[in-house]
């Protein structure tokens, strides 16, 4: 294969039969579309390029601002297609909970605005909600942009009549699926392929995949928000069902370590979705309900993989964190007992101020860069807790001959390290009782560098 | 859609398709709950007060403010919790107060006024707010803390200060308009508090003027429910605080606001299912559920849901010392990701709040007498009360919150039949006047003579803008506390946390 462009790499996924074994549908042949072998990595890459592909030209003449209301996959893609035509992109939205897509955006050199949250005193007259402002600017004058609007833009749709559609018919032998399930986001994939797969073969059943209403899945709306859609059309879908987090990661997992998929929890969500709405229907092809001829017949269903895992790591390490467990760590904190932490050596500030006098101990303040350069105790050294818990881990960080002296906020972390270095065997190790707001509140001198 | 149809535990509420009671039961603590098992007390305060009645709890705004000191207290922050005086004009409840470990946020003269008369010593009050002459000269005549809410009340502050020759005074400078790394947020802009980057001309102005001021701290106050924009306003303030010490200054105050929030509901699900059931009324799927088809702000563009839910969040897991702590817990990713609060103690800064709904969480009551029960032409139950819609300012505030049915006999009306979907209505001569634009269900039909209790609607709601219009009566206000297992009460202006009418506690 070769092309002249990334672009041109868009489209034509593979179509992969899940493994029987997995699933345990026994009539039911699955298969996954695979949308996040696109190149920029979703099936958002589709619409982006076929929405933003009309005006280019047109944008780059002016110089043209691309701009989208988008939480992830759709500003990823459309972020590359401005760049690579020379344009700079803006994605606007409240919408933008996964961390690594937004460092990923400021990376591929987007611009994001996120809109305000709800106001805690209620104006009930106030008619301008976020959007109608966003589009006011986009039509104020002296303003030019490129607003590919994929929530209303009937091009969003026609990506996946002209693409996706086709593509699944045609790695099926020229035959409709008899299930086609889809996440709903923008409902631009589930409805240009459900109008494409229906005018193969009317009888295909459409179902679509929205998260519970208090839930969160990245790229998916709820039940609610599908209704703020343009695209949305509620005849599109035979069924409407609801997935929740946990399961749509379940569903990532089982792609991931027993398919080979690399699956985003969107696509978990999609293969979740997919198996538990299909069961009902395998029991009742096995159990022999139903015509003659639908008896031994195999069925078929396809569902959409719509990206890929690694930019939800810190998504899925929040709901599940069992999955990364790490191993026992050596020299830890939290493994000191309250009796440990209670014994360690602590002294309070008159004293310290003597001691520091006699036998010159070395003063560790636990405390942040920033809290250390703006005021701290003369002759300290700043070791920030988190770097101090790295440091112990591998031993002690400092001679067994020289005393220190320990100091935090209020003595607390420094209590805790004290006695963990007394346990690493170290002779004089003391934290500074009441930590520095005690030295302060003393009137013990602080000093700024 | 050809058929709705739910698997799965997680939703198993399936859009209704026909009318169904759609509840929207208080939240109700232990203290407000008991109350309204008294109802032969309320009965006879309405009966000899009139209707409509206010009702506060001085003992739970002291309980509250306690939780927030709990909520500093876990993470060893230092300063103080302020009562936002405006959310409840109140005597009981400020002078219980005075009495506990808080302090007051007062915004106009009255209320400076109020909160001296009430117990607070000046080192326990802070004036915020928009400032006229008067209210400015009151606040330094007496040394309370000024926030300062703009350059040239600063100048006004320092001049009043130094022309009357008065002690130094204390300020806070209110900041507004932060930026922050990463993404820009776009924050609602505000009226009130100096714009972040102004900051070095306010710095030159607190040196210029240093014998009459004396800088202790920066705050902000933001109208949002977004924890996000508070957490970046919050680290600006921290680099704010960094800059004054950066030219010799020492401040150690960093004022957050308030803006906590309340949970006013039950159970999330009725919560959930109701703003469910009000898109699908508004797309036109189901039966209308508000007066008029009245969208809340939302509306049907060709089947396409348009607009935005002009409602308070009336479910809110997360509110008032959660939110806080929750807050405290976000990250400060332009000071190495260190959590706030460890940002806070770290800088040896001390923290304000400025709690006001979340303050007067279950502090109150309004009680209404059912006048009248009709059927209008279209065939839905009117209930006429004896109060106006601003009595209870729910609406105006876009809480949605079912009332509580107090029979004659003083039962709480509990649901043993079908209950019955009713529209609210005020005693003013206005159309307008409704109490509820929405349907609100109830056990059963009430009568005239019965109570309907709003809870908790101490906050903003109760008397925030009542008006004696039409020549209707403004609610009188009562106060209520436990002892000995019963219940006692008082006119809000005769309790002193002290003494109990008769004499000394």
């Amino acid at each position: 294969m070769r092309y002249d462009s990334i672009t041109e790499a868009i489209g034509n996924t593979p179509l992969v039969r899940i493994d029987p074994a997995v699933h345990g549908l026994r009539h039911i042949d699955l298969y996954a579309k695979l949308e996040l072998l696109n190149p920029f990595g979703s099936v958002k890459d589709r619409a982006a390029w076929h929405m933003a592909r009309a005006g280019l030209a047109d944008a780059v003449a002016h110089g043209s601002q691309v701009v989208e209301l988008s939480s992830g996959n759709t500003a990823k893609a459309l972020a590359v297609i401005a760049g690579m035509h020379g344009l700079s992109f803006k994605s606007v939205t409240n919408r933008m909970r996964i961390p690594e897509i937004k460092d990923l955006l400021l990376l591929l050199g987007a611009e994001i605005e996120e809109l305000p949250g709800q106001s805690e005193c209620l104006d009930p007259t106030n008619t301008d909600d976020p959007l109608t402002l966003f589009h006011r600017e986009l039509s104020g004058l002296g303003h030019s942009y490129l607003h590919t609007d994929q929530y209303f833009n009937a091009r969003n749709t026609e990506a996946h009549t002209t693409g996706t559609g086709p593509e699944i018919v045609k790695d099926l032998d020229g035959r409709a699926p008899d299930w086609f399930i889809a996440c709903v986001g923008t409902a631009g994939s589930s409805t240009g392929v459900a109008r494409v797969l229906r005018e193969h073969d009317p009888r295909v059943r459409v179902v679509g995949l929205v998260a519970g209403k208090a839930d969160f899945i990245p790229g998916i709306r709820t039940l609610d928000e599908v209704h703020e859609v343009g695209l949305f059309d509620p005849d599109t879908y035979d069924t409407m069902e609801s997935v929740s987090s946990d399961e749509a990661i379940e569903g990532m997992l089982t792609l991931a370590r027993r398919c080979g998929i690399l699956a985003g929890p969107t696509g978990g969500a999609a293969y979740y979705g997919t198996v538990r709405h299909l069961q009902a229907w395998d029991d009742e092809l096995t159990s022999g309900q139903g015509s003659a001829a639908a008896r031994g017949a195999r069925r078929s269903a396809v569902f959409i993989v719509c990206d890929r895992i690694e930019s939800y790591l810190g998504y899925t390490r929040q709901r599940r964190p069992d999955l990364f467990h790490q191993p026992p760590r050596r020299n830890a904190v939290a493994d000191l007992t309250a009796a440990e932490i209670a014994s360690a050596g602590a002294i309070d500030t008159q004293d310290a101020q003597k001691w520091m006098v006699q036998e010159r101990p070395l003063v560790v303040d636990l405390r942040s860069p920033f809290a250390y350069a703006a005021l701290h105790i003369e002759g300290a050294i700043n070791i920030v807790d988190e770097l101090f818990e790295e440091l112990v881990r591998g031993g002690l960080p400092f001679g067994k001959q020289q005393p220190v002296l320990l100091v935090c906020p209020v003595g607390e972390q420094s209590a805790r390290y004290a006695a963990l270095l007394t346990r690493m065997g170290h002779p004089d190790v003391r934290s500074l009782s009441g930590g520095v707001i005690a030295w302060r509140d003393a009137g013990a001198p602080l000093v700024r560098e | 859609m050809r058929h709705v149809r739910f698997q799965g535990g997680h939703l198993a509420a399936a859009v209704p398709s026909s009318p169904e009671p759609l509840s929207l039961e208080p939240r109700l603590e232990e203290r407000l709950a008991s109350l309204l098992r008294s109802g032969r007390l309320l009965h006879t305060l309405v009966d000899a007060l009139g209707s409509p009645l206010n009702v506060v709890l001085p003992d739970q705004i002291a309980e509250n403010a306690e939780r927030f000191r709990a909520a500093y207290g876990t993470r060893h922050l230092g300063g103080q919790v302020f009562f936002a005086h405006k959310a409840n004009r109140s005597s009981a409840l400020v002078r219980r107060l005075a009495a506990a470990d808080a302090a007051v946020d007062v915004a106009s003269l009255g209320e400076l006024q109020h909160a001296l008369g009430a117990g607070f010593t000046p080192d326990r009050i802070m004036a915020t707010g928009p400032k006229n002459p008067e209210f400015l000269w009151l606040a330094a005549r007496t040394g309370v803390t000024v926030n300062v809410d703009s350059y040239g009340e600063l100048e006004a502050l320092a001049t009043l200060v130094r022309e009357r020759e008065l002690a130094r005074i204390r300020v806070l400078l209110r900041l507004s308009a932060f930026d922050g790394p990463g993404v820009r947020v776009l924050s609602r802009p505000s009226r009130f508090g100096s714009p972040a980057g102004e900051l070095e001309q306010l710095l030159k102005a607190v040196e210029r003027h240093a014998d009459a001021v004396e800088l202790i701290g920066v705050g902000y106050h933001l109208d949002t429910t977004s924890l996000d924009e508070k957490a970046r306003a919050l680290e600006g303030c921290v680099r704010a605080m960094d800059a004054c010490r950066g030219r010799g200054l020492r401040p150690r105050v960093v004022d957050i606001g308030g803006g906590f929030g309340v949970n006013y509901l039950a159970h999330g699900a009725q919560w959930e299912r109701y703003t469910s059931a009000l898109t699908a009324a508004v797309l036109g799927r189901r039966p209308a559920i508000t007066w008029r088809g009245h969208g809340y702000g939302l509306r049907n563009d060709a089947g396409t849901l348009r607009g935005s839910l002009a409602l308070y969040p009336a479910h809110r897991p997360v509110a008032g010392d959660r939110y806080l702590d929750e807050l405290l817990s976000l990250p400060a990713p332009s000071f190495g990701g260190r959590p706030l609060a460890t940002l806070l103690l770290e800088n040896l800064y001390d923290l304000y709040t400025e709690p006001g709904r979340a303050l007067v969480d279950q502090c109150g009551l309004v009680l209404a007498r059912v006048l009248e029960v009709r059927r209008t032409d279209g065939g839905e139950h009117l209930v006429r009360l004896g109060m106006k819609a601003d009595d209870a300012g729910l609406e105006e505030h876009g809480v949605l919150m079912d009332p509580v049915l107090l029979a004659r006999d003083g039962v709480r009306a509990t649901c043993g039949g079908e209950p019955v979907g009713v529209y609210l209505a005020g005693s003013l001569c206005l159309e307008a006047d409704l109490i509820t634009r929405r349907m609100v269900f109830l056990p059963r039909l009430p009568r005239p003579g019965e109570l309907l209790g709003f809870a908790n609607t101490a906050g903003y709601c109760m008397d925030f803008q009542t008006s004696g219009a039409q020549h209707q009566p403004v609610a009188r206000k009562v106060a209520a506390w436990q002892e000995e297992g019963s219940w006692h009460w008082c006119l809000d202006e005769q309790y002193w946390p002290i003494t109990r009418p008769g004499g000394e506690r």
